[in-house]
Formats: structure tokens, sequence, C-alpha cells
């Protein structure tokens, strides 16, 4: 049995210590705002956060993510995740919506680490999470938004 | 007839004779099994030329890079992009163990895993260096991590990230030299003074 943190709740799972964190958190968990994108851990639809760091999901392993604090978008909270959501919001970002969950993990990371980040620190940090909407361009508006409203 | 034995019984005791014989005889002409041979700059020289195929081997080179790592046999440029960052594992949400496993290989997505996965120092960019240059880099404290050639060998033999150049997953080629040997190469180009070619 190998025991996942996951919003603040552990969960007991037989499961193996080399199955992707995503099949445990969509399939064992129910928890399906994290998409499946490439299985690859090169679009970051799967992200979600280990310890506060934004992870993909469907590359870190169940033995990895053991004993670690896993937060998926179902489950974000705090004053930067509040900025982000609400940015978001505002700027109306999402077009079809099915990497966003991902592009918000990603955008929170970077807001907690550096609360006035340039267009190359958001361009570096967003680097691994494809749109195919193309949304970029609203992507990068609303972590600036998020951040105004952080400083 | 008491004397004489039986052929078998003389046949053993002649064998187990030239066995006691083979064995004691190292000893009685004072070469003891578990000293090092005595290497000199030739056998280094040839030591390093098979060390160096692993160290410039794609395994070992796409991380020993500036600012970025390169991905795969074709050494391409990583994708996605990542950047060495302050502590040469990354910066903000893009870090090395955001996708690669302290705990291996993912046999799910293909991302390679080992522990403290990460760009090698700064002081320690292989890429586009002959030979002889990669040797005198490789030993030079200034610019090993501080390692005496000791140390050297102890980092090729037991550090997991190094390690990891053996098994690199499905769709990678490991480095060419088996562990056993590549680390005998070692202690080979060690014993012999870590010759350099020019």
């Amino acid at each position: 049995m190998i025991t996942l943190n996951v919003n603040g709740k552990s969960h007991q799972l037989d499961v193996s210590p080399q199955m992707p964190l995503l099949w445990a958190l969509r399939d064992k968990l129910n928890l399906t705002g994290t998409k499946f994108g490439c299985g690859r851990a090169l679009c970051g639809a799967c992200t979600v956060h280990i310890d506060g760091q934004a992870a993909r999901s469907c590359s870190i392993m169940v033995g990895q993510a053991a004993g670690k604090k896993i937060t998926t978008i179902e489950g974000v909270s705090g004053r930067v995740a509040d900025a982000v959501t609400k940015a978001w919001q505002r700027l109306d970002v999402v077009q079809c919506g099915y990497c966003q969950s991902g592009q918000i993990m990603s955008a929170i990371t970077i807001l907690s680490e550096n609360k006035k980040p340039t267009d190359a620190d958001i361009d570096l940090g967003m680097e691994g999470n494809i749109c195919r909407c193309a949304t970029y361009v609203r992507i990068r508006a609303a972590i600036h938004e998020a951040a105004k409203t952080l400083t | 007839m008491l004397n004489k034995q039986h052929p078998v019984r003389k046949t053993a005791i002649i064998v187990i004779s030239l066995l006691a014989a083979i064995t004691v005889l190292p000893w009685a002409i004072g070469m003891d099994r578990e000293q090092t041979p005595a290497f000199g700059q030739a056998e280094s020289l040839d030591a390093w030329q098979k060390i160096s195929t692993v160290l410039q081997h794609p395994r070992c080179i796409n991380c020993h890079q500036a600012n970025v790592p390169l991905q795969g046999d074709m050494q391409r440029i990583h994708v996605p992009l990542v950047v060495r960052g302050p502590d040469n594992r990354g910066v903000s949400a893009m870090r090395c163990a955001n996708c690669h496993n302290a705990i291996g290989n993912n046999p799910t997505s293909g991302t390679p895993g080992a522990p403290h996965w990460q760009l090698a120092p700064i002081s320690m960019l292989w890429q586009e260096l002959s030979t002889g240059q990669l040797c005198r880099m490789l030993k030079n404290p200034q610019l090993n991590g501080n390692r005496t050639p000791q140390a050297l060998i102890s980092h090729m033999d037991k550090d997991l990230l190094v390690l990891w150049g053996w098994n690199p997953g499905k769709g990678r080629e490991p480095v060419p030299v088996p562990h056993k040997e590549f680390v005998d190469q070692m202690k080979v180009w060690v014993a012999g003074g870590t010759a350099c070619p020019e």
C-alpha cells in the first residue's frame, strides 16, 4: 500500500510505485481536474504541485510522490492562488480550457517564488505548458495582472 | 603389497600436490595477489582512451552543458526548454525534478530518472573538448569539484546519477563500456599517473 497526501487528505492506494501519479489522481481518486495531454511530460496539462513545486503528474511516479504534499487544481488555495484564478477570470484567459488547470498550477509556482516576474521569467517558467488554442498572450498578461495584486 | 598405492589414490595425491603448489607459489616468490600491479604512463594513456569513450557519450555529455541540457541519442536541445538556474536544477516551474524521478526511469512516460538529476556544475563543461582537454579538466581539482584521483574513481563507481548512464531506459543507448570494466580502467588511469594525451 502507498500513502498519498492529496489536497490535505491521506489516501491509501494499492498500486505499483511505478504508476504515474496522474493515473492515481484521475482513476483512483477521481480528481479529474488534472488533465492527460501527452503522457510524456511534454505538454504540461497534468501539472500539479508536489511540496509546492509544479510537477508533471504523468511523469512523476506514485512512489516518488509518496509522503509528500500533493496539491491538484481542486485543492489550490491561498493568496497567490486567489490572485491567479481571479486574474484568469478577469482577462477571460481560457479558450477550450483543456490545458488551463496545468497553466494555472505553473503560474502559481512562478508567482510564489517571484512576485514581480518579467516577460522572460514568465516565458521560461511557463515553457513546459502548451496551449493549442494559443492563449499565451492572455496567460502572460494574467500572470502580470496577478503579480500586481500581490505587490 | 601394502606399500603399493592404488592408481586412483596416486593420481589424487599428484593433483592435490599440484594445486597446493599453484596456490603457494605466488607467495613463495614474493607476489601478493592483493597487490595492485604497477602501471605506467602507457597503460594509463590506454586506459584514458577507453574512459573518454564513456565520458564523451551522449549519456554524459548531454548534461555537461553550459546552460541548456541536450536530449536523447540525437543530442537535440531539451524539449521543453529548461535552463540551468542558480543551483543547476532549473528555474521556477521548470525544475529538473518536476519530471525526472529520483527513484528511477519512468517506464510509462519514458522520462529518465535518477537521484539529484541536474546539469553538471558550470566548471565541468565537456562539450567539444578534445580527449586531452577533457582529461586535463577531469583531473584538475579546481574544475572537478575538488576531487582527488581516488575520489574520481569513487564518483564513477558509486554516484547514482553517474550509474544511470548504464541503465538509461528504453530508447536511449547506454554508455559503451561495461561499468566494472570502466571503473577498472579508471583505477589503471590513476595508478599510472592520470596520463593525458596532447
